[in-house]
């Protein structure tokens, strides 16, 4: 029981950070970022080469310091990727006509270049990171939990928190949410639209680095090692209501358990009908997610 | 033959008429359309019988219709015949994919995922109950219409966005499936071959066999584009256009009578079976159907043509489809550059086009069209009798020649008139003046009737009066004021000084 409940919540956790991203960017840029795939990529990237690094030229391998690199190179590696975004897709564009379409349809492009050029450098191969967390278990009576679930799901709600928490109270916070409210109110009280965007892109690339180190330690990294947490993260974000902090944290752990569960109970291979199923029931009934805060406000 | 060609116009092909049927029409039967819009005429110069083609796409699409089906044929290479091939798969499915998304208006990206489904379906049944092509082709086009009978259900309370992710979501979904689904292939990573054949395996290694299989090919392309004409350019097409041509789709279109959901679900499904049947005809010609049909990035490769060649149109997603393959198919050794540069071919047309390579031209004409209101807005000089921008609006250029030749001539004949010339003009009306005064007053001889002033004779010797003639017969003249003049020379140069007055006042 408690091993579903660890599990379910590292998967939630992991799908919370790539969705709370999307959302994030959706909501205060008005740009569905598709290039996040490439962003959680590219910070699984940068993450390996320090890696690869410091074991060359220090044989470091493991240890306090080193996971405390990795993971943040990982975030600033996917912040600037972030930022690359949103310098090829976010600025040019988004004064201009169709905005919305044109920025998606900008960021897959980015996607599509990204992906090859990662197979160009780095080859198809799964490239490993080291195991931030160490590799031991907590042995709870009868259970086992490793250490690597206990701090992924402890590093994602600090981080989430921390970045709700400044959403919340910092002046910058502040100017996003009056942006995701109405950004022409926004921009004539002063706000920044291309500041504060960036800003928006660069914090869920941070958040999808965050993702990236953290999955790496299960799945590596690959070229495409992107596309499975885009497209989860994508409909967590779509079920969540896009925009909405809460809503897309409830989706995450709702789709992450439904997962686990499945996973447990019946064959992995069921689990993305189940949580196609699930999105699509709670669409029907709520087409514009759990939480729903934007249905006319971003129109 | 002038010595400078200036212009444009005179490149515009013409046809003679010699026959007095300058404006007979050949029409489609059956319709009130005719094949190629010819505008008959009278060339204004010449004054001879002409003909103007107006609309030259239909000539541009039977060139290029014909390149496509006569290059591979001509050339006879099995990699040509495979890459001309995929060109008309694609591109059959993109102009079916044009309507939903440009007609429609529903952004779906389950179109591959429709095309699969009717190939697995197609495949599924020929091997277990093995049934023969036609009925495949059938029964892929019924599982197109069910898919898209499925999928449109959502679309009725979701829009935009969350629809696109939806679709992404279901083929993503179908692709698992069949992943997992022993019967579907699922062993063998999805492949499932073994389906009837039009052209039977054996003969594809002939060139012959080739030729026929291609030119099946091209029919299920032109049978997309007759699709796309009759639906886009028939009375539904009509109705979305007018529906999605105000601000508030829905309760206008309501308003003015459009079942506006109605409509593009209809629309919708229609290309759903076409969907269908495009990959049932994708089994019949392949033997079978392959995971191929579902991958996200096979999605992407075709999204990517429909922007590179411009959305909402059949010869954006035509053309855009012809770039996208023949790079990616053509240019193997290229290894994954060649995506790269699709990706950027995208992102460029994004960036710097607003739909694409035939979004180019009426971006470009709306760029002339503000520099020339710029230059216009900025131009002080004043001109006579019509202002530039009415300049198109005139169509014999000789008017506007010659109101710019009397305005020239007006604003000269304005800078001669000084008190020295008045006063010539008050001593002696009539006889021998200078030449600026001459000049003059010839100017003011051949003015036209209407509103001319002219001497009045109340009675001879004594009283003269100052009157306008109304320039129309049978309507007396008007009297314009209430002086009397006692002798003619004097009536004279009340007259002239009227006239330099509106000369004075006019532009």
């Amino acid at each position: 029981m408690i091993e579903l409940i660890a599990s379910g919540l590292v998967l939630a956790s992991m799908y919370g950070l790539v969705a709370v991203g999307i959302s994030l960017t959706w909501s205060s840029v008005g740009m569905l970022n598709l290039a996040q795939g490439f962003v959680f990529t590219f910070g699984g990237y940068v993450a390996f080469l320090f890696a690869q690094y410091m074991a060359k030229n220090f044989s470091i391998r493991d240890g306090v310091l080193l996971s405390l690199g990795v993971v943040l190179l990982g975030m600033i590696g996917s912040a600037i990727a972030g930022l690359i975004v949103g310098g090829l897709a976010f600025l040019p564009l988004h004064d201009r006509v169709n905005f919305p379409v044109r920025g998606l349809i900008a960021t897959l492009a980015i996607s599509i270049m990204g992906t090859q050029i990662f197979m160009l450098i780095f080859g198809p191969q799964s490239k490993p990171l080291p195991q931030i967390f160490g590799i031991k278990r907590f042995k709870i009576g009868d259970f086992s939990i490793a250490y690597g679930q206990v701090g992924t799901i402890v590093v994602a709600t600090v981080v989430l928190l921390v970045v709700t928490l400044w959403m919340r109270r910092s002046r910058r916070g502040l100017q996003m949410r009056a942006m995701m409210m109405n950004p022409l109110g926004a921009n004539m009280v002063g706000v920044s639209v291309r500041t504060t965007g960036m800003i928006a892109l660069a914090i869920s690339g941070a958040l999808a680095g965050l993702a990236s180190v953290l999955l790496g330690q299960i799945f590596f990294v690959s070229p495409t090692s992107g596309v499975q947490p885009l497209i989860v993260g994508l409909i967590i974000s779509l079920a969540g209501g896009l925009g909405s902090m809460p809503g897309t944290v409830l989706a995450a752990v709702l789709l992450g358990f439904a997962e686990a569960v499945t996973a447990r109970y019946t064959e992995q291979s069921f689990v993305p009908f189940v949580q196609f199923a699930l999105v699509i029931a709670i669409l029907t009934f709520r087409p514009r997610g759990l939480g729903g805060v934007l249905e006319d406000v971003r129109e | 033959m002038s010595k400078y060609e200036v212009g444009r116009r005179r490149l515009i092909p013409r046809w003679p008429v010699r026959t007095s049927s300058l404006f007979h029409r050949i029409r489609v039967p059956g319709t009130k359309r005719s094949l190629l819009r010819f505008e008959g005429r009278y060339n204004p110069k010449t004054l001879q019988r002409e003909l103007i083609l107006k609309d030259k796409k239909p000539l541009f699409w039977m060139v290029g219709l014909f390149a496509l089906a006569a290059i591979p044929i001509g050339v006879g290479q099995q990699l040509v015949f495979s890459i001309f091939g995929s060109i008309c798969f694609f591109a059959a499915i993109n102009v079916l994919w044009t309507l939903i998304i440009g007609t429609a208006g529903l952004q779906s990206f389950a179109s591959l995922a429709t095309v699969g489904v009717g190939a697995y379906a197609a495949t599924y049944l020929s091997i277990t109950y093995g049934i023969p092509w036609p009925v495949m082709l059938v029964v892929g086009t019924l599982f197109g219409a069910l898919m898209g009978f499925i999928i449109s259900v959502p679309a009725r309370r979701l829009d935009g966005l969350y629809y696109a992710l939806l679709t992404i979501g279901i083929s993503e979904f179908l692709r698992s499936y069949i992943t997992q689904s022993e019967s579907l292939g699922g062993q063998f990573n999805g492949a499932l071959f073994g389906a009837d054949r039009i052209v039977a395996e054996e003969a594809m290694q002939t060139q012959s066999g080739q030729t026929i299989s291609y030119l099946i090919s091209f029919l299920v392309l032109l049978i997309s584009l007759a699709i796309f004409r009759l639906v886009s350019g028939g009375r539904i097409g009509i109705l979305l256009r007018t529906a999605q041509a105000s601000k508030e789709d829905e309760s206008f279109a309501a308003a003015i009578g459009i079942d506006f959901q109605r409509a593009r679900l209809l629309v919708f499904l229609i290309a759903s079976a076409a969907l269908g049947f495009v990959g049932a005809f994708y089994a019949t010609n392949q033997g079978g159907a392959s995971l191929s049909l579902f991958s996200l990035d096979q999605m992407l490769l075709l999204l990517a043509m429909i922007v590179i060649g411009g959305l909402g149109k059949a010869e954006g997603a035509v053309v855009g489809t012809v770039i996208v393959v023949f790079l990616n198919q053509w240019f193997t050794s290229w290894g994954p550059w060649r995506i790269v540069l699709v990706g950027f071919l995208m992102l460029a047309s994004v960036l710097y086009t607003r739909n694409g390579l035939f979004g180019l031209r009426q971006q470009l004409i709306e760029i002339r069209e503000r520099r020339k209101a710029l230059s216009r807005a900025t131009r002080t000089t004043r001109y006579g009798a019509f202002l530039p921008e009415q300049g198109p609006e005139i169509s014999d250029k000789g008017v506007i020649a010659e109101r710019e030749f009397e305005r020239a001539i007006r604003d000269k004949l304005r800078d001669w008139i000084t008190p020295e010339i008045i006063e010539e003009h008050r001593l002696s009306p009539l006889g021998q003046h200078s030449d600026h005064l001459e000049r003059i007053l010839n100017y003011f001889r051949k003015q036209p009737i209407s509103n001319k002033y002219v001497v009045y004779c109340e009675s001879a010797f004594q009283a003269y009066r100052v009157v306008a003639l109304s320039g129309i017969p049978g309507v007396p003249p008007r009297l314009v004021d209430d002086k009397t003049y006692s002798n003619l020379d004097e009536a004279y140069h009340a007259v002239f000084l009227r006239r330099i007055n509106d000369l004075k006042s006019q532009h």
